[in-house]
């Protein structure tokens, strides 16, 4: 992949944006004008550029209700808001389909990389990490592609400088490995899930909940190209994990790992374990590989029930932890928004368990459940609601009328829903010293969703219901 | 200092054009490169002072000879800087090759080319860093990037280094066998390409490259002679040519030295960055793809490594593996797990919108082992794909739009594929998607819900139009939907016409027009507010284009529109317009002659009560020609209209009023493709020459005091006016012959000049005499100048057209006035003030100069040029022939002095002035017009 011009740019307040940093290629520039020939359309200067990037995006002449170019049905998948006609991967005439272009991956991937460069941790996106990054990106883009082709990435922690230079060994250093370690050697494994749910509490309509899962991972140890396996296991019933996914550190791969899919039957005599990763790690941090699992049952399952009384709504909420989770949370909430209606006036309502709240803009119920459910493992909540406020709340296109959810947020330390752990001492690591390994687990909600189920809720998979 | 540059690199890299009004491309070369050689300039600043020569090369070094001197002087620069500037020296790497491989002359290579590639060669050998700074490893880095881009650039230039590449990278062990893996794999690709150009010898000489036998490599060399590095054209993937043919190289089964170099780059790919492992896998699979004898099973140790990465450009290298070897390396087993791969990943909730969006296309053009269409077509769904399969795809209204369309398009096509029309669940699914979207923009969603649900619509009707019961039933959903949200009018309008467009056979559009005509006419007219009423006047003018729909309920609708109890709208001249511009579709609708009476009926009440005069005028006029013309006329007279026909008179406010076609070629500005006209000099007249001898009589002081007294008033002497004539260029064209209204607009290119006023020219015709443009220039400083002129006029047919005019020329003698002495001064006050000013000069004050300029010029020839170009500027007697003085005077305030005499050897012009930046003008001035 070559690039002709990169721009960095920051959308500002109202319909503006600013450009940040901007970079041409003179000699990818070059190639594409000798290879376009007549056809050949120059990169537009900064300014003439920017103007036609918000209109694609629609970032610019909100006013107007109707431009052909941003608002036309047909539709564009692929439509850029500069066609410059050619790209250096292919000649003129032809204007491939983008998966035949190995530079648009890589152009995902160099766009991403950069992305997470200028975001760093630790720098707000607008704050002044950013600015002290942008300060640093000409020699970032010196040392990553200082003629446009990129051949890595630029590192996200600090600038390329090795933490020690290294002997001149017989083993080659990974190109990505950016320096040696020195000292006390420590593997740190880390199994995170998040789990998905919408809940519809209707016979017609499926609840659904997924289960994805990453396993995280810092090794600190020795030597220049470092063997280090890890291993995931499942209880004796576990259900396989499917559709893995592998750092490009991992040496080497077993077919059955991979053979378990989402979208496939499930077969039961899939293979379900023990997966074996055998990687060489980078220096830094890094997800080792993610999985998904298909759970029987949801960790938390809810009904939530509204009715409209006069003027006044009607709540009722049921929420029951599933036995086989562990009841000890680091925190639990449940968020019940409500749109399209006046701000609440009198909220009189109860809960059999933790403490209840109105937001400050008084649209938004927060339930906070804290560490444990009873020991009944339910908790209910019962009451009315007046919407007699002085101002309309938000609007939501998506919830009108009796359309309307509870959110849960909640995260579980030391457990996941498949059952998938690092043992201790499956970790092997291939060094002299001992090192010291630590392995965690933890379990915590995304998009958990419960509809009330008077209203009609908006279809969220179709798979389930075909 | 430092500042000053940072912004001044940030503005010419941001718009050189606009960076460059203020100086020359030349200037600001030369001083980047003083300050690049000033020592005491700081490292940081230098680096920053490259990138002007990084990012516009050829712009800056705009000939081969400046790009050549350029070049030099960064190689004189390169060897004196120290080595610990590592970045600096990157840099300036980087710079030169930009440099050198930029010249604007494709065909030559500089002078300085070789030994930069010499140069860069070195350094990626200088291995003496072993034990030392890491950081000296990036200069060997990018050296190396450098030597890759020349690669590409002139694909061949490094195929004698292939081996010398190998044993580089074999010996490394830091990472930067990386840029030595590249860089050898890139040339082994070109090299590979190049010898498939040659019949027979081509094995021979590959192994020769490989494989060190010197003398036959040098043979090769010879052999790939005219391809080797000379071709200037980069080449594009192998893979991808356009006719679908692969080169190739028959090498015979013996190939070892090739097959093991492939192997031990394969072997360490995993050691690199998955960016370079992506690229260095493709070239690989173009080298196995052009030489038979090597199989592709090559690949097989590194593919379930690659099956399963979660890195998006080392998924997509397999993908393209795929389409280049087939069945050759991938099992049909491996396909259908490939597939299913790409619908997991396409709904991945671990990667980002873009990464399932590309993997969605990955699916639509996705490389089966045995395609059944061969065409080339754009989107084609792989035989393995079910509905099953595709189901975890399905949309739904949680996704961005992007996604959302991106599943609606590929879910259509596969149960279009799967027959599904018949009461098919998934399109059931799909229709109520669709329902769903529509419902979310009833309850007001924001702009971008908008766009997506006409999208949606469209894809479905494009895919679904022969299934009646959901198309049907779309039409009206929309209908009740335009109801609740008139402001929806032009995404249906757009909506009609693209399923038109599109779908020619398909009734559809004409049915939703129809719809909407019906539901438009069946409103209340009460319940109709002024803004829902223009809309709904802007659908029923697309629906009157409709020439086979009937027009009876848009009459019915508009009479009641214009019926004063029902107005309770103000009758204003936009409403009126609306009106009017259904009116005037409906004059030239097919079915005019069944609904001329209440058509004219509606006229006739306009032309009569409406309470716009200039819209009762119209009427009046669309009134008359409908009930005077025949049909056939009418329909001329109103499609001449449309098309903006010939004369000014037809087509202006009436057909702005009715929203005509000819309306948008009214309104815009029209750009010309050449240049029409030209300013040209009138022949440059000097300003006379005062008859002084007539006016001995001094009256007032003549000093130099009360002659700089006068410059007290700023307007004094301070503006040059040069004259032009205005006329047509050789190119003729008639539409231009005749042009009225010209106004000329003049910009500047440098700032030593105030801004100049545009001029007006009334009219401008080919057969008449030239009319005269009088320019009036006001000096900052008096130099030579160009000025960029532009003209915007119209033509007879009242269009408006903007145009570029050859730019003018300033020179530095057209800046010359004589003393501006008061009139009442004579000879004498004038030579006082050349004497008051000569010693002034002399006495070497700040901007002061002094100089001398000789030339041998025969006594005769020296009276006859000072007649010709000095007489009105001489201040001394024109009968003393032994020392001519001349007073040049430049606006706004400087002053040359020449005293002008024949020495024994040689004629001196002895200089003052007071402005020393205009010597060299004056010596270029002085060399031109001794020189002829």
């Amino acid at each position: 992949m070559s690039l002709r011009a990169l721009w960095i740019i920051s959308p500002e307040k109202g319909e503006h944006a600013s450009i940040r940093f901007s970079r041409r290629f003179a000699t990818v520039e070059l190639r594409a004008k000798r290879l376009a020939g007549s056809s050949y359309v120059a990169v537009p200067e900064d300014d003439c550029f920017l103007q036609l990037l918000l209109t694609e995006l629609g970032l610019s002449g909100s006013k107007q209700p109707f431009v052909v170019k941003r608002d036309d049905c047909l539709y564009r998948p692929r439509s850029p808001a500069v066609e410059l006609h050619v790209t250096v991967d292919a000649s003129p005439e032809q204007r491939p389909p983008l998966s035949s272009l190995l530079s648009v991956s890589q152009g995902l991937s160099f766009l991403a990389g950069l992305q997470t460069f200028l975001l760093a941790p630790g720098s707000k996106q607008d704050g002044e990490g950013l600015v002290s990054r942008l300060a640093l990106l000409p020699s970032v883009l010196l040392q990553v592609c200082p003629l446009g082709t990129p051949l890595e990435l630029p590192l996200s922690g600090t600038l390329a400088t090795p933490s020690a230079p290294t002997s001149a060994g017989i083993q080659k250093q990974p190109a990505w490995r950016t320096g040696l370690h020195r000292g006390r050697a420590v593997v740190n494994v880390s199994v995170a899930e998040t789990v998905r749910s919408m809940q519809y509490g209707n016979r017609s309509r499926q609840d659904l909940w997924d289960v994805y899962g990453t396993v995280a991972c810092k090794c600190e140890v020795e030597g220049v190209l470092p063997n280090v396996t890890v291993t995931l296991s499942l209880p004796p019933n576990g259900s396989p994990l499917q559709d893995i996914l592998v750092h490009p550190c991992v040496t080497s791969l077993d077919s059955s790992v991979l053979t378990a899919s989402s979208v496939d039957s499930c077969d039961g005599s899939a293979f379900s374990g023990p997966y074996k990763f055998p990687f060489s790690p980078p220096l830094e941090p890094f997800i080792l590989c993610s999985y998904t699992s298909q759970v029987p049952v949801p960790p938390i399952l809810g009904s939530y029930q509204l009715k409209e009384e006069e003027s006044q709504l009607h709540v009722s909420v049921v929420l029951k932890l599933h036995e086989s989770v562990k009841n000890s949370f680091e925190y639990c909430e449940a968020h019940l928004p409500f749109y399209n209606r006046d701000q609440m006036g009198v909220v009189d309502v109860k809960v059999s368990s933790g403490q209840l709240d109105v937001s400050k803009e008084k649209n938004l119920l927060v339930w906070a459940l804290g560490q444990k459910f009873p020991k009944s493992r339910e908790v209910t909540m019962e009451g009315k609601i007046l919407f007699s406020g002085t101002a309309p709340g938000p609007s939501e296109p998506l919830c009108t009328g009796l359309t309307a959810y509870i959110k849960l947020y909640f995260k579980v330390p030391d457990t996941t829903l498949s059952g998938c752990s690092v043992d201790q001492h499956s970790v092997q690591v291939y060094s002299s010293a001992k090192p010291r390994i630590v392995t965690s687990r933890e379990l915590h909600s995304k998009d958990y969703r419960i509809w009330n189920s008077t209203g009609t809720a908006p279809v969220s998979s179709g798979q389930m219901i075909l | 200092m430092a500042s000053g540059w940072v912004e001044r690199v940030s503005a010419f890299c941001g718009s050189p054009s606009r960076f460059l009004c203020g100086t020359s491309s030349e200037v600001f070369l030369a001083e980047l490169l003083r300050e690049l050689r000033d020592d005491r300039a700081n490292y940081n600043v230098k680096v920053l002072l490259l990138s002007p020569l990084c990012e516009y090369p050829a712009l800056l070094c705009p000939s081969d000879s400046v790009g050549e001197e350029t070049a030099l002087e960064l190689m004189s620069i390169f060897a004196q800087s120290p080595p610990k500037f590592v970045h600096f020296r990157s840099q300036l790497l980087v710079a030169l090759t930009c440099v050198l491989t930029c010249s604007p002359d494709a065909s030559s290579r500089l002078r300085a080319f070789p030994d930069f590639l010499d140069l860069l060669l070195q350094l990626a050998q200088d291995t003496s860093d072993l034990h030392g700074d890491a950081a000296q490893r990036s200069l060997r880095a990018t050296a190396c990037d450098c030597l890759r881009e020349m690669e590409v650039l002139y694909p061949g230039l490094l195929s004698q280094r292939l081996e010398l590449l190998g044993a580089l990278r074999h010996q490394e062990t830091s990472r930067l066998h990386q840029a030595y893996a590249g860089l050898q794999t890139l040339v082994l690709r070109n090299v590979v390409y190049l010898l498939t150009g040659e019949k027979e010898a081509g094995a021979v000489h590959l192994k020769a490259l490989l494989g060190g036998n010197e003398s036959v490599g040098w043979e090769a060399d010879q052999n790939l002679g005219a391809a080797s590095g000379k071709n200037s054209t980069p080449l594009s993937s192998v893979i991808l040519t356009p006719m679908g043919t692969i080169p190739t190289l028959h090498t015979g089964p013996d190939c070892k030295e090739l097959r093991s170099v492939l192997s031990s780059l394969l072997e360490e790919s995993y050691l690199f960055t998955p960016l370079s492992q992506a690229e260095r896998l493709y070239r690989l699979t173009e080298v196995v793809a052009m030489v038979p004898a090597i199989p592709p099973t090559i690949f097989r140790a590194q593919l379930l490594r690659l099956l399963g990465t979660s890195e998006v450009s080392l998924l997509h290298t397999t993908l393209l593996m795929k389409s280049a070897f087939t069945d050759s390396l991938f099992s049909s087993e491996d396909e259908a797990f490939l597939l299913k791969r790409l619908v997991v990943l396409s709904q991945h909730p671990l990667l980002s919108a873009p990464e399932k969006l590309f993997y969605m296309d990955c699916i639509l053009h996705f490389p089966e082992n045995r395609p059944i269409s061969c065409g080339d077509s754009d989107e084609a769904l792989p035989v393995l794909l079910t509905p099953r399969l595709a189901s975890a795809l399905l949309p739904v209204v949680f996704n961005d739009s992007a996604t959302l369309l991106a599943r609606f398009n590929l879910l259509s096509l596969v149960y279009l594929e799967a027959g599904e029309e018949e009461d098919g669940r998934g399109l059931e699914y799909l229709y109520d998607h669709l329902t769903s979207l529509l419902r979310i923009v009833e309850s007001g969603g924001k702009r971008e819900s908008i766009v997506t649900l006409f999208r949606a619509a469209f894809l479905f009707l494009f895919h679904f139009h022969h299934v009646e019961r959901y198309c049907d039933n779309l039409s009206q959903q929309l209908c009740q939907l335009y109801l609740q949200h008139t402001r929806f009018a032009p995404h249906l309008i757009n909506l009609a016409n693209q399923t038109q467009e599109k779908l020619p056979d398909s009734p559809w559009a004409f049915g939703l027009l129809k719809a909407l005509q019906r539901v438009i006419s069946q409103t209340p007219l009460s319940q109709v507010t002024r803004h829902d009423l223009s809309w709904h006047l802007k659908v029923l003018t697309r629906a009157a284009e409709e020439g086979e729909m009937s027009q009876h309920a848009t009459l019915r609708f508009l009479s009641g529109v214009i019926t004063p109890s029902s107005l309770s709208w103000s009758a204003d001249w936009r409403l009126g317009n609306g009106i009017l511009g259904v009116c005037r579709r409906l004059l030239v609708h097919p079915s005019l002659d069944s609904i001329l009476i209440p058509l004219a009926d509606v006229l006739q009440h306009l032309a009569g009560h409406y309470g716009d005069t200039d819209i009762r005028d119209h009427a009046r006029l669309y009134y008359t020609l409908l009930t005077t013309l025949s049909r056939e006329k009418l329909a001329t007279v109103l499609a001449h209209h449309a098309e903006g026909g010939q004369q000014v008179k037809k087509r202006t406010l009436s057909c702005l009023m009715t929203e005509g076609e000819g309306l948008t070629s009214i309104l815009t500005i029209h750009e010309t493709e050449a240049a029409i006209f030209r300013l040209i000099e009138t022949h440059w007249e000097q300003p006379e020459a005062e008859d002084l001898i007539q006016d001995e009589t001094e009256r007032g002081e003549a000093d130099l005091e009360t002659y700089r007294a006068q410059f007290g008033d700023a307007a004094f002497a301070s503006q040059v006016t040069l004259k032009f004539l205005l006329t047509h260029t050789e190119t003729r064209d008639a539409r231009f012959d005749q042009l009225f209204s010209i106004r000329l607009h003049f910009s500047l290119t440098d700032d030593h000049y105030s801004e100049l006023q545009d001029l007006s020219v009334p009219c401008l015709f080919r057969e008449r005499p030239p009319p005269v443009v009088a320019l009036t220039l006001k000096p900052k400083q008096p130099y030579p100048t160009s000025l960029h002129v532009s003209a915007i006029f119209t033509t007879q047919d009242g269009l408006t057209w903007h145009t570029t005019l050859p730019d003018i020329h300033v020179c530095f003698q057209q800046i010359f006035l004589p003393l501006p002495a008061p009139s009442s001064w004579g000879r004498t006050g004038r030579q006082a003030v050349f004497a008051g000013l000569w010693e002034e000069i002399s006495g070497e004050t700040e901007e002061c100069a002094s100089s001398l300029f000789c030339c041998r010029l025969e006594e005769e020839a020296l009276s006859a040029l000072v007649e010709k170009h000095f007489l009105p500027f001489l201040v001394s007697d024109p009968a003393h022939k032994d020392q001519f003085r001349v007073l040049l005077f430049l606006p706004p305030q400087s002053h040359v002095l020449l005293k002008i005499s024949s020495e024994e050897d040689a004629v001196h012009f002895n200089i003052a002035t007071d402005s020393w930046q205009l010597l060299p003008h004056i010596n270029d001035y002085l060399l031109e017009i001794t020189a002829s």
